[in-house]
C-alpha cells in the first residue's frame, strides 16, 4: 500500500479534502492513473508526488543528452497577430506562445504543471483559488512579473466589452485580488474544478500589464516572460525567435526557431520536409499519409486527440428550428461510414455530441442506430412529405477532408430524401460567416475536457456558441460537471450534458480523425501535443 | 516624328483604360460601404465601430467624389494599407514584383530561345519527321495543366531523385536551385505554344513566292531560312512573346501558390481569398500597368519588324501593294 503522507501540494499548504478520496479511488481501481494524475494536479498536488503515488515508474533515463544550439525551421502558417486573446486561430498562438507564457502548463497528457504560477490551492467548495507566483519570473523589457500583470489579463479578458472567447471560459470569475507580492486570489460564482487547466486555453498568454496602454498590437511591442524573443514578422512569409540570454527559467535548447509559411497545399509542406527545406511541418492528413510513408529521411509523428468537425444546425433557425428536421438530418448521416470513407477508419466514431471517448470526462452513451425509415417518417411528419432542401456551408478550414465529410453526409441524406446542396467557401471566407450560416461544417480543436468545449460552444449565449443552442436544463447539468472533481462524478455528470445535446438533434458530429505529422530525422524532443499546443524550449537537433 | 506620336497617343491610350479599370475596380469593391467597414476592421467589430470608421474615413462621402479622392491618392503612391498584412502596400508591392519579375526572367529564357528554335525547326521542312516530333511534344506539354505539371515534376525530381527543394519561399535569400521547378512549369507550358506559333509563321512563310524564288535559285536551305525567312516569321512569334509577359504576371498564380514561390501571384492570391480591398486594388492596377506597357512595347516591335505597318494605322501606301 502506498503511503498517502508523501503526497505534496505546489503549494505547500494541507491538500484539499478531495485528494484523499481520489487516492481511495485509485487504491480500489475505479478510476485510471491518468484521470487521478490529472484530478490531482487541478487541486494543486505536485505531478511528481501524484505519480509516485499512483505507482508510475519513472520514464527511463534520455538515451541521448539534448545538444544545445543550432536553427530549426518550421512549416507553419503564419497569421495576423494583434491581441492574443482575440486569437480564433492555433497557429497564431504557437509563434507567440514561445515569447508569451501561460499561469499553467498542460502536457501533452494532459496534467497541469506549474509555469507562470508556481502553485494552486482551491478551497473545499472550489470556489475561491489561490496561486502564487513564481518570483523569477521576469519581462523581457525588465520589469518584474507581478500579480498585476495576472490581474489586467484576466480583467481585460472578462470586461464587459471583451470580445475574447476568454469572457465565455471565464463567466464564472467574480474577483482577481492581490493577496500578496506573488499572490492572487481568483472568486467564483460557482464552482470550477478544471480551473488551473483552462488557464492554458491558447488564448490565454499571458500579456504585460500595459498591453491596452501601450497600442494592444503584440507583434509591434513584443514584450514577453518566455524563453524566446521575436526577431522578425511578416503575416503569410515568415517569423523568427531567438533564444534570450536572460530568460528566468530553464533556457530553451536552440537558438533560433524560424517559422516559414508554406501556403496552404501539406503536399507542398511535405515536399519542402521531403527537401530539407524545413525540420518540421504543423499537421498533415489521412491524404498525405500514403506520401509520407514512402519518404525515408522524416519520422512520422501520430497520435489522437479530440478535434473534430462538427456539422451543426442553428436551433432557431428555419427549418432547423423544428426538432423533427434536426433529428431526421441526424438519422439519415452514417457516421461511421464518413470515417471509413473520408478517414479510412484512423480515427473514432463519434455519437453527435461533441465529446471524445479520450477525454476523461467522456460517459459512454449507447449510440442512436441509422434509421433511414424513420427520418423519412419523421419529415413527412414535418412538413416535407416529398423531402426537404438543404444547404451545409463548409470552408476546409483544416484541408480537404472536410469537404469529403459533407460529401458522404450528402450521399447519405440523399437516402432520407434531403437534397443537400454543399456551400463551399474558401477558408478565410468561412471564418467571417462560420457562426452566422443556419447550417455549417466547422472545425473544433481539442480541449482536454469535453465540458469545455460543451462550454465554450453550447452553453447558452456562450460567445462561440454558432449553433444558437440555449437550454437552462443543459446549462445546469454543465455547471455540475464543471464543478466536480472526481473524475467518477464528473463522468456521471455529463451523461446529463452529452444525452441533452444529442436528443436535441444539435449536430451531426460523425467522427474524431486521427492526427498526423511529420519531422526531419534529428528533431528531438517534439511532442504530438493533443490540442497543438507546440512549445518548443524542450526541442532539440540532434548532429547528424 | 511619328514614333513620338505613335507613342504619346498609345500613353493616351493606355491612360484611359487604366482609368476604366480603376473605375470598375472601385466600384466593384467600395461601392457597398458597410462592406468595407467589416472587411477593414473584421467580423468582430461592432456597429458602431464601423460607423464612426465610415465617418472619419469620408466614407459617408457620395461615390464620385470618393473615387476621385482615392484616385488622387493612389497617383500620388498613397495606397493604403493592406489589412492582411498589416503593412503599407507601397512597400509590399515591389518586392513581390520583383520576385516574380525573376521567374517571369527565368522562363522567358527559357521559352523564347527553345519555342523559336523548335517553331523554326519544325517550320523549315512542313510535315517532315522533325516537324511531326516538335508538333507533338508541343500540344502534349500545352494541353498539360501547370497544376498537373507542378505535381508531376515535384513528384520527379524532389520525392523520387531528392535532386530539388519542394518549396521556393526564398526565406533564406535568393536561391537558383528553388527557382528550378517554377521556371520549369512555366516554361513547360509556354514553350510548346510559342513553338506552335513560330512553325505555323515559318511554315506559312517557306510557302511564299519570294522563297520558292530564293529555292530555284539554288539558295541553301541555311542561307534561306536566315536571309530571306526569318524576319517575316518573326514577327507573330515576337509579339506573342511580349503577350506572355502579362500572362506571365497573373499566370503565375497556380506555380506560385504550388511552391509557396512569395511573388505577385501569390500576393493577388491571398488579397482576394482575404478579401484585402486595398491590397486587390492596388494589384489589378499594377497589373494593368504592366499589361498596357507590354502592348505599348508589342506594337513597336510589330512596326519595327514589318515596315509595311504604320505605326499610327493607317496602312502605308506601297508601289504594287495591290497585286
Amino acid at each position: 500500500m502506498t503511503d498517502k503522507t508523501k503526497i505534496e501540494t505546489t503549494s505547500g499548504l494541507p491538500a484539499h479534502p478531495q485528494v484523499e478520496s481520489l487516492c481511495d479511488q485509485l487504491t480500489a481501481g475505479r478510476i485510471d492513473r491518468r484521470s487521478f494524475l490529472r484530478s490531482m494536479t487541478w487541486l494543486g498536488v505536485t505531478a511528481a508526488s501524484a505519480s509516485a503515488f499512483a505507482g508510475f515508474i519513472p520514464a527511463p533515463a534520455r538515451a541521448e543528452t539534448p545538444v544545445a544550439g543550432g536553427k530549426l525551421r518550421f512549416g507553419c502558417a503564419i497569421q495576423e497577430i494583434t491581441d492574443p486573446a482575440l486569437t480564433s486561430w492555433i497557429e497564431a498562438s504557437n509563434l507567440y506562445r514561445n515569447s508569451l507564457e501561460y499561469l499553467t502548463y498542460v502536457d501533452a497528457d494532459n496534467i497541469v504543471h506549474p509555469y507562470l504560477a508556481k502553485s494552486w490551492a482551491p478551497s473545499a467548495d472550489l470556489t475561491v483559488w489561490d496561486f502564487e507566483l513564481d518570483e523569477r519570473a521576469k519581462w523581457s523589457n525588465g520589469d518584474a512579473f507581478t500579480p498585476e500583470d495576472v490581474i489586467a489579463n484576466i480583467q481585460r479578458w472578462t470586461a464587459p466589452e471583451s470580445k475574447s472567447s476568454n469572457k465565455t471560459a471565464f463567466d464564472a470569475v467574480k474577483l482577481v485580488e492581490k493577496t500578496g507580492p506573488h499572490s492572487v486570489r481568483f472568486t467564483l460564482s460557482r464552482p470550477v474544478a478544471s480551473l488551473p487547466e483552462q488557464l492554458y486555453s491558447y488564448t490565454c498568454a499571458i500579456v504585460h500589464r500595459d498591453f491596452d496602454t501601450s497600442g494592444a498590437n503584440w507583434p509591434a511591442n513584443p514584450i514577453g516572460t518566455g524563453p524566446f524573443k521575436l526577431v522578425s514578422f511578416e503575416v503569410g512569409r515568415q517569423a523568427t525567435f531567438a533564444k534570450r540570454a536572460d530568460y528566468w527559467g530553464t533556457p530553451a535548447h536552440l537558438d533560433e526557431i524560424q517559422y516559414i509559411d508554406l501556403g496552404t497545399d501539406i503536399a507542398t509542406h511535405l515536399a519542402a520536409l521531403a527537401s530539407n527545406q524545413v525540420d518540421l511541418i504543423y499537421r498533415a492528413t489521412i491524404a498525405e499519409y500514403d506520401l509520407m510513408k514512402s519518404l525515408p529521411n522524416i519520422q512520422i509523428l501520430t497520435g489522437s486527440a479530440a478535434h473534430t468537425l462538427v456539422m451543426r444546425m442553428q436551433v432557431d433557425a428555419k427549418p432547423f428550428d423544428d426538432i423533427r428536421v434536426r433529428k431526421a438530418v441526424q438519422l439519415a448521416a452514417d457516421n461511421k461510414q464518413m470515417l471509413d470513407v473520408v478517414y479510412r477508419g484512423e480515427g473514432q466514431i463519434g455519437g453527435n455530441y461533441h465529446v471524445s471517448p479520450i477525454q476523461p470526462d467522456h460517459f459512454p452513451l449507447e449510440p442512436v442506430a441509422r434509421d433511414v425509415a424513420k427520418a423519412k417518417a419523421l419529415l413527412a411528419e414535418a412538413g416535407y412529405p416529398d423531402g426537404i432542401d438543404l444547404e451545409l456551408t463548409l470552408g476546409n478550414t483544416q484541408g480537404r477532408w472536410e469537404q469529403d465529410t459533407a460529401q458522404v453526409l450528402q450521399q447519405n441524406l440523399a437516402e432520407a430524401g434531403i437534397r443537400l446542396k454543399l456551400n463551399v467557401l474558401p477558408a478565410a471566407q468561412y471564418w467571417p460567416v462560420w457562426d452566422k450560416v443556419p447550417f455549417g461544417a466547422t472545425y473544433w480543436a481539442h480541449r482536454p475536457l469535453g465540458s469545455m468545449t460543451l462550454d465554450l460552444a453550447y452553453r447558452s449565449g456562450a460567445a462561440w456558441n454558432e449553433s444558437h443552442f440555449a437550454d437552462p436544463a443543459f446549462d445546469a447539468a454543465l455547471d455540475s460537471a464543471m464543478g466536480t472533481v472526481d473524475p467518477e462524478a464528473r463522468k456521471a455528470a455529463m451523461e446529463a450534458c452529452q444525452t441533452i445535446l444529442r436528443d436535441q438533434a444539435v449536430m451531426v458530429q460523425a467522427y474524431w480523425p486521427a492526427r498526423f505529422s511529420a519531422a526531419g530525422k534529428n528533431v528531438r524532443g517534439f511532442v504530438l501535443h493533443p490540442a497543438d499546443y507546440f512549445r518548443m524550449d524542450g526541442v532539440w537537433l540532434a548532429k547528424a | 516624328m511619328p514614333l513620338i506620336l505613335f507613342i504619346l497617343r498609345k500613353a493616351g491610350q493606355a491612360v484611359a483604360t487604366m482609368l476604366a479599370v480603376s473605375l470598375l475596380v472601385f466600384l466593384a469593391l467600395e461601392v457597398n460601404v458597410d462592406d468595407v467597414a467589416v472587411k477593414v476592421l473584421g467580423q468582430f467589430s461592432t456597429a458602431e465601430q464601423r460607423a464612426a470608421w465610415l465617418e472619419a474615413n469620408g466614407y459617408n462621402e457620395p461615390f464620385v467624389w470618393r473615387y476621385l479622392d482615392w484616385l488622387a491618392s493612389f497617383v500620388t503612391g498613397d495606397w493604403g494599407m493592406s489589412t492582411y498584412y498589416r503593412a503599407p502596400i507601397v512597400e509590399l508591392i515591389p518586392d513581390r514584383l520583383a520576385a516574380t519579375a525573376w521567374l517571369a526572367l527565368g522562363a522567358l529564357a527559357l521559352i523564347v530561345p527553345f519555342g523559336l528554335g523548335l517553331g523554326i525547326l519544325a517550320g523549315m521542312r512542313p510535315g517532315s519527321l522533325t516537324d511531326r516530333a516538335i508538333s507533338v511534344l508541343s500540344v502534349v506539354t500545352t494541353s498539360i495543366p501547370d497544376f498537373a505539371s507542378a505535381v508531376f515534376l515535384s513528384i520527379v525530381f524532389v520525392f523520387w531523385l531528392g535532386l530539388l527543394p519542394g518549396a521556393s519561399t526564398m526565406i533564406g535569400g535568393f536561391s537558383l536551385k528553388e527557382l528550378v521547378l517554377p521556371v520549369l512549369v512555366l516554361a513547360l507550358y509556354s514553350t510548346g505554344y510559342l513553338a506552335r506559333i513560330t512553325r505555323a509563321s515559318m511554315a506559312e512563310v517557306m510557302a511564299t513566292p519570294y522563297i520558292r524564288t530564293a529555292r530555284l535559285k539554288g539558295a541553301s536551305l541555311p542561307r534561306i531560312v536566315f536571309r530571306h525567312a526569318l524576319r517575316n516569321a518573326l514577327i507573330t512569334p515576337i509579339t506573342v512573346i511580349l503577350l506572355q509577359v502579362p500572362w506571365l504576371l497573373s499566370g503565375v498564380i497556380v506555380v506560385e501558390v504550388f511552391y509557396a514561390y512569395k511573388g505577385f501571384g501569390t500576393l493577388l492570391y491571398e488579397a482576394a481569398i482575404n478579401s484585402d480591398i486595398y491590397l486587390i486594388e492596388a494589384c489589378a492596377m499594377v497589373s494593368v500597368l504592366v499589361v498596357v506597357t507590354t502592348q505599348i512595347l508589342s506594337d513597336l516591335a510589330y512596326g519595327l519588324l514589318n515596315p509595311r505597318v504604320n505605326l499610327l494605322g493607317a496602312p502605308k501606301p506601297a508601289k504594287g501593294d495591290a497585286a
